[in-house]
């Protein structure tokens, strides 16, 4: 059933639960609304100042009756006036309206009594258009007169299609006669405000609430409604039963509809708006008149004053001030009340302002509200639960918030209990109920807010672990790029090194060779089965070499394009970013370019595989040491090996020409033999040693040493040359006993080079190479020699 | 200026606790003088040493639990307690028994679970079923009422029975007439001589019956109906529970009727006879150990009639309504738990 219908029906829903407190209107009702002499000082807070308001005045400034005091800065701005004309004399925080009277930043004015005003700028509503309309009741700081004070601008502009506006003169509250004057004084602007808040939001239907202890009220709004011809058609009174709450806002909408706004959302949804009487009146000010929202009718009520009545109050007027003029009979126990007996809350102090919600100050009696007792056992009796508007079951949440289980209180609703008193106004126990759940609620939001925040610090410490943990990353790949980077350059150095070693060590065995005739053959063999085992060895090195460099050129090409795609996630940020994918693509083409290049140094310069050997051993590390150095030795043992085979074929074909000679000469060369061997054992023994050193020394000294490493590769050639020699040396044993001194003599030079060489790592391989050459080649040659012998 | 500060609400309607306890224990007293018409002087020495007992216990565990002893006594609550007990013990049960019951009602019950408003069990009927399991043969030796009876003990005499202590000289020196002043109750009769093979119309002949239910218990029933009555007129109760008790024993009882006349006594009976309508009215509605939800208390109401009419027609006890008051603050709890309001701006929300 929609709205229209249910409204057509003309029949009213009772409100749940509720209560019939001693009404007590009538000690305020009887007379019409009054004005009090001016105070001396007013109070005007601006709460919002720093936040959705701009200050506008500065102390010292003279302000003029409704002028306003500050400028918008937000949405929520709510626009504050002076009340009347008078001096500023501070903007500083003094004493709120509040139940705790906390400081809020108030303006002080300095009335000058003269109530001079600024000029009001009238206006025909009907010629306005809705912006225009907003415009006047925004800068009019017109708020919800009902008592939450919320800026009625941003209410009048609903998101939602309104079908249903309910203007609320129920005023169910006890003592409260604010709004029963008003309409009855004023009904016809009531309903010209009414006419404006309609030419705002177009509801179909206008409901005027009021409840049937104000019938006067009733009477005068219906003769009101009845000469606008603009309201005719679609509003009407409707007087409803008396019984608190049925002014609030949700109990009203369920007595005049008979539905409920759904837990958690506002009226809207349902395509209806609720506006205070009072808001009705001051929006007409407002837009007819333009006079901002500077005063307003407040009931002065209870035993305590002598004088009951409603009065025209100026927003900022201090209380004590009211309770001055008013006669305040003297009493210990005083209490000023702001707002009804029901729902309003106790002043800790009165010199604090009247403000735009503050429908009511109540100074009762002692003991005319309540008589003071002790809060008693809770029987359950359950009468809590039969008065409560929102059907709740108050003793459950009594029980529960009593115990500080707030998650089962809150399992019983506590959220959407409207703080209305009834449970407490009919408890047997006098237990205050409403307190329990004010605290409960109170601990709940703070929990909830302590949990958002908790809920911010984890994502914050996550995003801050995500950074670190990026930064550590991008750290290590700049170090491992750095590296590669030092290592590329360390490579081309050692190659060019041992290149140009290789070279000043082919030219010394030339001129040894040159010297030493008898050798030649046999060390242009070396040398040729040297360059061969080399050649296959770079044949593969060099295919590895080419794909190690094509999977660098490949990563290369891959971080240029992660690059370019980050650059492009980018792309709005600054322009020196955009540059960095062109330098990585560039970077890493230089990269490709080095690795190409070294593959083919590589190919080119066999050598190398010694430097690379010893790269690997710095890379590898110590305890890949002893297998790559077998793996070098055995290389050296291959070598010797081809070129034994190499002189043995050589030797065969000289020398079996004189294998009758040779009988003999085997004889004599036994003890030779000896000889040669004790010169191979001590190279072996000698390369043990040197390597022994080596273990350590072989990483450091490559890694470290990568300058002095030409100096060392000189070195190494030339302890090649001498194991070489010393080799030779051996042969000559061999092949005959003439040379016996001078093969002394060389292999003491060998020795002695190798000597040297065990300072240097590095040399101390070579010398394990040429000794294990020499002992491969002093093997074979025996062997030959027993052959021969046998033959 | 030292304003006095409270928290809202500032107004209240000051309807006490131990006004409300006071006027239920009023709207007891025309059952009470009825009952005193029909059945002696008896119950109203046990009313008054119940209460006595009551206010003695109670002072006196305050006084342990070192807490306020005036604020207890006066919310009248052990008051209404020591009542029941005593308009349902025998009227001239010897008086050890009515002061065991009351103050183990006041002490263990009550006092003993935190005191009033935290109590599981519904103190008088807890008390009355442990004298009913201690001291059967005391508590089912009922007096006949003054009608139908020979001869009745007077004031003194009553006095001086309930004080002696000991019911089986009572009834040897009274031992006269159809069965001396003691007889059992109409319920009890009822339930003897149904398992002897007789029919209801049979035994409604018998002197304890007039007719249609038992002779005097028609009035002590009316007259506590008339009690109830008067407390939902002055809102001291709801109607919630006492309808679900009534309605639930109404329907039950209606229902065996009408299946087999011969062996189920009429819904009449029911109503009208024993405890039903001072259960109903005045134990059952205790709000400490019932159900607090409108629609919780009228299934509470209704497990107390059921209960009442299943151990009346089939149990072993020819009265129920302890037993039925106590199984049903068992299930008060789960009541509160499962069947709650529900709340505005919930579920059919905008209907």
């Amino acid at each position: 059933m929609n709205l229209i219908d249910i409204i057509e029906q003309n029949t009213l829903w009772p409100l749940t639960g509720g209560i019939h407190p001693a009404e007590m209107k009538h000690l305020s009702n009887q007379t019409t609304i009054a004005r009090l002499p001016l105070a001396k000082t007013f109070y005007i807070p601006l709460p919002q100042v720093g936040d959705s308001a701009l200050l506008v005045v500065k102390v010292g400034d003279r302000v003029l009756k409704g002028q306003p005091l500050t400028k918008s800065a937000g949405a929520m701005y709510l626009a504050a006036h002076a009340p009347t004309s008078g001096l500023i004399t501070a903007i500083t925080p003094h004493a709120s309206n509040h139940p705790s009277a906390l400081p809020e930043l108030t303006c002080i004015i300095e009335a000058d009594g003269k109530d001079e005003s600024v000029p009001y700028h009238s206006a025909a509503a009907q010629e306005l258009s809705k912006e225009e309309l907003i415009a006047r009741i925004r800068e009019a700081g017109i708020a919800g007169m009902g008592g939450a004070m919320f800026p009625s601008h941003i209410k009048l502009r609903p998101a939602a299609k309104i079908e249903l506006l309910i203007i609320n003169g129920v005023e169910c509250e006890p003592y409260i006669s604010s709004d029963d004057r008003l309409m009855r004084e004023h009904a016809a602007n009531i309903v010209a405000g009414i006419e404006i808040i309609q030419q705002l939001i177009g509801a179909r239907r206008i409901v005027i609430a009021i409840e049937d202890n104000k019938a006067e009220a009733a009477a005068a709004m219906t003769s009101a409604i009845a000469q606008s011809a603009a309201l005719k058609p679609i509003a009407l009174v409707r007087v409803i039963p008396t019984k608190y709450p049925s002014g609030g806002e949700k109990q009203l909408i369920q007595i005049i509809t008979g539905k409920e706004v759904p837990s958690g959302s506002i009226p809207a949804q349902l395509g209806i708006v609720v506006h205070n009487v009072g808001t009705a009146y001051a929006i007409r000010d407002a837009v007819v008149e333009g006079k901002p929202l500077i005063e307003r009718v407040v009931t002065v009520t209870g035993g305590n004053i002598e004088q009951n009545g409603n009065y025209w109050l100026p927003i900022g007027t201090p209380v004590s001030h009211v309770l001055q003029q008013l006669k305040l009979r003297k009493d210990k126990q005083a209490q000023v009340i702001v707002g009804g007996p029901m729902m309003g809350y106790a002043l800790p102090d009165a010199n604090v302002p009247v403000l735009k919600g503050t429908n009511c100050l109540l100074i009762p009696k002692r003991n005319e509200l309540t008589h003071a007792s002790a809060e008693r056992a809770c029987i359950r009796c359950g009468e809590c639960a039969q008065v409560c508007p929102a059907s709740l079951l108050p003793q459950q949440l009594y029980w529960h918030a009593k115990a500080e289980e707030y998650d089962k209180a809150n399992a019983f609703n506590l959220q959407d209990c409207i703080e209305c008193g009834c449970c407490a106004f009919v408890c047997p126990s006098e237990i205050p109920l409403v307190k329990y759940y004010r605290v409960a609620k109170a601990a709940i939001r703070k929990d909830r807010a302590e949990k958002v925040q908790a809920e911010q610090a984890k994502i914050r410490f996550e995003a801050r672990i995500a950074r670190l943990e990026q930064e550590k990353q991008e750290r290590e790949a700049k170090a491992k790029e750095a590296a590669e980077r030092r290592k590329a350059a360390m490579n081309n150095d050692d190659k060019d090194a041992v290149a140009a070693a290789l070279a000043r060590v082919q030219a010394k065995k030339q001129a040894q060779a040159t010297t030493a005739p008898s050798n030649d053959a046999i060390a242009a063999a070396v040398a040729r089965a040297k360059a061969k085992k080399q050649q296959a060895i770079s044949a593969t090195d060099t295919a590895t070499d080419d794909k190690k460099s094509q999977v660098a050129a490949a990563i290369a090409r891959a971080k240029a394009k992660k690059a370019q795609a980050s650059a492009s996630d980018t792309s709005a940020a600054s322009a020196s970013t955009l540059d960095t994918p062109a330098q990585d693509s560039k970077q890493a083409q230089i990269a490709a370019a080095v690795a190409r290049a070294k593959a083919k140094k590589a190919a080119q310069t066999a050598p190398a595989q010694n430097n690379e050997v010893a790269d690997k051993l710095a890379t590898d590390g110590v305890e890949q040491i002893n297998s790559t150095n077998d793996k070098a030795a055995r290389v050296a043992a291959a070598v010797a090996r081809a070129k034994a085979k190499k002189t043995a074929a050589t030797e065969s074909s000289v020398e079996s020409a004189e294998a009758p000679s040779t009988d003999q000469k085997a004889q004599v060369a036994a003890p030779d033999d000896k000889a040669a061997r004790v010169a191979a054992a001590v190279a072996r023994a000698k390369a043990k040693k040197a390597a022994q050193t080596d273990e350590q020394a072989a990483s450091e000294t490559t890694l470290t040493e990568a300058p002095a490493t030409q100096e060392k590769a000189d070195e190494k050639q030339a302890k090649i040359a001498a194991a070489i020699a010393k080799a030779k040396a051996k042969k000559a044993v061999l092949s005959g006993s003439d040379d016996a001194e001078q093969t002394e003599a060389m292999s003491k030079q060998a020795d002695d080079n190798s000597e040297s060489s065990s300072v240097s790592a590095a040399d101390a391989k070579k010398a394990r190479i040429a000794a294990a050459v020499a002992k491969a080649k002093a093997k074979k040659a025996a062997e030959q020699d027993n052959q021969e012998n046998q033959s | 200026m030292a304003l006095n500060i409270a928290s809202s609400p500032h107004m209240s309607k000051p309807l006490r606790t131990s006004t409300v306890m006071q006027r239920v224990l009023l709207c007891a007293l025309p059952g009470l003088a009825v009952q005193i018409a029909f059945f002696g002087w008896g119950t109203l020495f046990q009313v008054l040493l119940a209460m006595l007992t009551a206010l003695i216990s109670e002072s006196a565990i305050m006084k342990l639990r070192a807490r306020p002893v005036a604020s207890a006594l006066s919310d009248n609550s052990a008051l209404l307690t020591a009542l029941l007990i005593g308009v349902a013990v025998p009227p001239l049960a010897p008086w050890w028994l009515t002061v065991i019951g009351t103050a183990f009602a006041i002490i263990i019950v009550k006092q003993l679970y935190g005191g009033l408003g935290n109590n599981l069990f519904n103190p008088a009927m807890a008390a009355y079923v442990v004298l009913l399991i201690a001291f059967p043969v005391q508590m089912t030796s009922w007096v006949a009422p003054i009608s139908i009876a020979e001869h009745s003990p007077q004031l003194l005499e009553s006095l001086r029975i309930i004080l002696a202590g000991t019911q089986i000289s009572v009834a040897d020196t009274f031992q006269q007439g159809i069965d001396g002043f003691t007889m059992a109750t109409p319920l009890d009769t009822l339930r003897t001589d149904l398992s002897q093979g007789h029919v209801i119309s049979d035994i409604l002949q018998k002197s304890a019956f007039n007719g249609v239910v038992g002779a005097g218990w028609f009035w002590v029933n009316l007259a506590y109906l008339f009690g109830g009555l008067l407390m939902l007129k002055m809102r001291l109760i709801r109607w919630h529970i006492s309808a679900g008790v009534l309605g639930a024993l109404s329907i039950c009882a209606a229902i065996g009727w009408m299946w087999e006349p011969a062996t189920h006594v009429s819904p009449l009976m029911h109503l009208f006879s024993g405890a039903t309508m001072l259960g109903a009215f005045f134990i059952a509605t205790d709000p400490v150990t019932a159900a607090t939800s409108n629609k919780g208390r009228v299934i509470f109401g209704a497990i107390i009639g059921l209960l009442v009419y299943l151990i009346r027609s089939y149990g072993g006890y020819p009265d129920a309504f302890a037993f039925a008051v106590l199984l049903a603050n068992l299930t008060a709890p789960l009541l509160d738990y499962y069947i709650k309001p529900r709340t505005y701006g919930h579920g059919r929300a905008s209907s």
